[in-house]
């Protein structure tokens, strides 16, 4: 096949020197891993280039963006959402400090939409200046692996080029999955549910997962009537099962209706919404139907299997404890390959392919006491084990402390909402083995406390550390208890 | 605390945040058909009755405990013999936990001053404040005054507030008051209070006059309450401001005779003194001398923007270990660049560049202080900067910057210069 090196719009020649690549490493897919391992690896040296789908915020097969799910259709607008969703709440509270509120305060979803939009175009911009002021050659198309050391690029105008590459990375992300129900195509995904033209006033969510519980908690805020549906008796599987018990209270308090074990079975389109039907023979009325059912890796269109790069099951890329494939020169990170599908960990797996394929640093990604959140309202944030992989894992007791309080902010407002901390701890070693908070400022409050979990700290040095005016307080003082404990002081 | 400090202080200021919040709730599509008014009585009146709740359960603590509380104010007569109104008790040991109270200067029209107490329980809201003090009660009062909508004047001895903190951190709290419309007036020290015939306060400094308060509070320290409790008689030593002297285990020159919390004056936060506290029981009762370790003390100043803090200041850590590295970040954080408001978070995170432990932390912006525990536990440990690089951030949180700070804003090294008895330091820029 003739390759054509197409550099500042001019044709060379091939070179008869011995085989020069057009890039030391050519990466598909500008999301969070995509960038970090570009950048590091320019950093280290490298001739980079990247290619990245045309932006959109709303993503298909074809069109993506710079800075990926994360900033365009994920963490970023999310938490946005659920800023805009929390003042709804806030302000409710704010009448027992004295506020003078009307009854009803106006909620401008156009307003917050449109201002949405305006940052992660802002986000968009600034990730294509940081690929460009580490030197990165940044390309518009869909990159596909045509050979082990070459990636094809069809542009926007639909014409190929092809550029060889020392080492190839794919970093193409994944997408949100849609179950295959009759009247599927009545139900959007969470990219258009960050970008909605009409606030729904009723929504019927269909999953179980952090995405679907966060939409159920903005929609909620926003004064929507919210039906969450889940297969499973409570959300969250896999987190600690006292904790999803408390998140499934929390979210009932709130107003939003929980239907365990159930699947919808049916959409239809009326007059007056979409008709849902449910396993249960239940129906329900919905402006928007939302399926946050699970995420698919980006793999289809890449041509892996005729390059014979393995994938397993769910298409996701399969790699090695370096995040190489098992060809050696073409690499995977990020929610791509299935790993821990969070954007700090894409980062991680891009700073440890960078420092081992250019920093001369075999480095292996550590998943080890990984904390991440879920951004329901009240927030639930966890580091290390739950309570069940601790008793799992653990040779001798596992003890779990646990404090349920009234936040103080709450004894005003009188809102009843109740927050709860847990440490589970080994029993032999005093280890704390895992932590968990479900309230609020959660995410802010367990970063530090994942620090001291990620190097053993134990339970004699979380009580030996004074604790300040905070909700925190109460972690340095839980008092033993088999199941749950009752802290009375404030 | 619970009466008339911590507590208190804190939903006073989750009352006052409000303001702030309506202002970035508009940002993010929130409409208000009118501009929130805010009244002040029904603050106060929750406020009371939250704190009478909390005596109420104060008293049942003591009393599942087995604890004999009995109401009067108590006198040492001796070694083993405690006064309460009249009646006398003899005991084993005696502790004194008195605490400390608000101090106020002696000059003219110091009458028409309100302290902290009375600040915390004002018939009205103050329409126009003069706050004299820099320290963290005057400054968490601005920040209450300012938010319920009051006009409201800081005046401070020095340059910038909140001195003993880290000096950049002093730096950003005071400009993000400003922003908020706190006016600092700054090298002022106060010399008279005139009252004039339409009730109005004026309040006289070294530097001028300046008229209309409708209050003027005076923040300006606190004193341990030991007058008219027998000390001087029966011997417990006292310090000059009045501070009972106690030695490792908080016991006084009086081997019966014990003291605890802000009476003894060494930090006093509430944390401590239930650090003392319980550190003595075990001392005294469980056959266990326990000392309090005032080690990485974490603590926050409820500004608004609020404070968090542990360990050792840029300038304390220069001082104990010469070589430093200090990490900075200063951003807007996500819900900033929505609501366009000027606010922004200040971290500092300080190393030892010889072992790589982490010797503070500093941060300034909204959640410090939620935020600043977890890594409290971090720096009591001795964990070091690359411990905390290794930890995975949450994301999106402005936690994470703190284990996300690769490059140092600045590497300090002290460079001995021949024949002279002081060091010199050579501040590199930052690689």
């Amino acid at each position: 096949m003739a390759r054509k090196m197409l550099i500042d719009g001019e044709l060379e020649k091939h070179s008869e020197e011995e085989t020069r690549y057009d890039f030391d490493l050519f990466v598909i897919g500008a999301g969070s891993g995509g960038v970090r391992a570009s950048r590091f690896s320019a950093q280290y040296g490298a001739k980079v280039g990247i290619c990245e789908l045309p932006f959109h915020p709303i993503s298909t097969e074809v069109i993506g963006g710079v800075g990926g799910t994360c900033v365009i259709r994920g963490c970023v607008p999310k938490k946005i959402l659920v800023y805009g969703a929390t003042f709804g709440s806030e302000l409710e509270d704010a009448r027992s400090y004295g506020w003078e509120l009307n009854e009803k305060i106006d909620f401008n979803w156009k307003k917050l939409l449109h201002k949405k939009t305006e940052e992660i175009v802002r986000l968009n911009g600034i990730y294509k200046r940081l690929l460009s002021n580490a030197g990165v050659k940044l390309f518009e198309g869909e990159g596909k692996v045509v050979g082990p050391n070459e990636v094809e690029v069809i542009q926007l105008d639909g014409t190929k080029i092809s550029y060889s590459a020392k080492h190839i990375l794919i970093a193409t992300g994944s997408r949100a999955q849609r179950p295959s129900i009759p009247g599927q195509e009545l139900a959007i995904t969470s990219d258009e549910a960050l970008s909605l033209e009409e606030l729904p006033k009723r929504a019927v969510i269909l999953g179980g997962g952090y995405i679907a519980v966060e939409f159920a908690s903005i929609w909620r805020g926003m004064g929507a009537t919210v039906d969450l549906c889940f297969r499973k008796e409570l959300p969250l599987r896999g987190f600690d099962d006292e904790m999803r018990a408390v998140v499934a209270r929390t979210l009932e308090g709130r107003g939003i209706t929980m239907h365990p074990g159930t699947t919808l079975t049916e959409l239809v389109k009326t007059e007056d919404g979409i008709k849902v039907r449910t396993n249960h023979g239940e129906e329900l009325l919905a402006d928007v139907v939302l399926f946050a059912t699970g995420r698919a890796p980006n793999t289809k269109r890449l041509n892996l299997e005729a390059v014979g790069v393995e994938l397993d099951k769910t298409g996701a890329v399969k790699v090695d404890e370096y995040s190489r494939t098992n060809l050696p020169s073409i690499w995977a990170i990020g929610d791509v390959t299935n790993r821990m599908n969070l954007t700090p960990v894409a980062l991680m797996e891009g700073t440890c392919f960078a420092k081992t394929v250019f920093g001369g640093q075999p480095s292996k990604p550590d998943y080890s006491n990984v904390p991440c959140a879920v951004f329901c309202i009240p927030p639930l944030s966890v580091v290390g084990l739950s309570e069940e992989q601790a008793i799992e894992q653990a040779n001798g007791d596992v003890l779990a402390f646990t404090s349920t309080f009234n936040p103080m902010k709450n004894t005003i407002s009188g809102r009843q909402e109740k927050t709860v901390m847990k440490l589970v701890v080994d029993g032999e070693t005093d280890k704390v083995l895992g932590a968990s908070m479900c309230g609020p400022d959660a995410a802010e409050i367990m970063q530090g406390i994942a620090v001291a979990l990620k190097c053993g700290a134990t339970k004699a040095q979380f009580d030996s550390t004074v604790s300040g005016p905070t909700f925190q307080s109460l972690c340095s003082s839980l008092c033993f208890s088999a199941f749950i404990s009752f802290f009375t002081c404030l | 605390c619970v009466l008339r400090g911590c507590v208190p202080k804190k939903l006073l200021v989750y009352a006052s945040k409000y303001s702030h919040e309506f202002e970035e709730s508009c940002g993010f599509g929130w409409k208000y058909a009118a501009e929130p008014e805010h009244d002040w009585s029904t603050l106060i009146a929750n406020k009371n009755a939250e704190i009478q709740r909390l005596t109420g359960i104060y008293k049942s603590t003591l009393k599942n405990a087995g604890v004999e509380l009995i109401e009067g104010r108590g006198k040492i007569v001796d070694p083993h013999t405690v006064d309460v109104d009249g009646k006398l008790y003899s005991a084993k040991n005696i502790l004194i936990s008195v605490g400390g109270r608000p101090f106020i200067p002696d000059i003219p029209g110091s009458e028409y001053v309100v302290d902290s107490d009375a600040a915390l329980d004002l018939p009205s809201k103050p329409k126009k404040i003069a706050i004299v003090g820099g320290g963290y009660i005057a400054v968490e009062f601005a920040g209450i005054f300012n938010g319920l909508q009051s006009d409201v004047h800081v005046f401070i001895r020095q340059k910038k507030v909140l001195r003993g903190f880290d000096e950049e951190i002093r730096d950003f709290v005071g400009e993000q008051m400003l922003l908020r419309g706190i006016e600092i007036h700054t090298e002022q020290s106060p010399q008279a209070i005139i009252k004039s015939s339409d009730g109005s306060l004026s309040l006289k400094t070294n530097k001028g006059t300046i008229d209309g308060f409708s209050h003027i509070m005076f923040a300006t320290g606190r004193k341990p309450n030991t007058k008219n409790l027998g000390l001087e008689s029966v011997g417990v030593k006292l310090k000059e401001n009045g501070a009972i002297e106690v030695d490792e285990y908080s016991q006084t020159s009086v081997p019966s005779i014990w003291a605890v919390g802000d009476v003894t004056d060494r930090i006093n936060l509430t944390p401590v003194a239930l650090m003392e506290g319980g550190a003595l029981a075990k001392t005294l009762f469980a056959n266990k001398p326990t000392k309090p370790e005032y080690r990485a003390v974490p603590s926050a100043v409820f500004s608004q923007p609020p404070i968090g803090q542990v360990g050792l200041t840029e300038e304390q850590a220069i001082k104990e270990y010469g070589d430093v590295d200090v990490y900075t970040a200063n951003f807007r954080p996500l819900k900033a660049t929505l609501s366009g408001l000027p606010d922004r978070i200040f971290m500092k995170l300080i190393a030892c560049a010889k072992t790589d432990k982490v010797l503070g932390l500093h941060i300034c912006g909204e959640d410090s202080p939620e935020i600043i525990q977890g890594f409290a536990v971090a720096v009591k440990a001795g964990l070091t900067k690359a411990d905390f690089d290794a930890t995975v951030g949450i994301h999106p949180t402005a936690a994470e910057e703190l284990v996300t700070m690769r490059t140092p804003t600045r590497k300090l090294r002290r460079t001995p210069s021949e024949g002279k008895t002081d060091s010199e330091f050579k501040a590199a820029a930052g690689v």
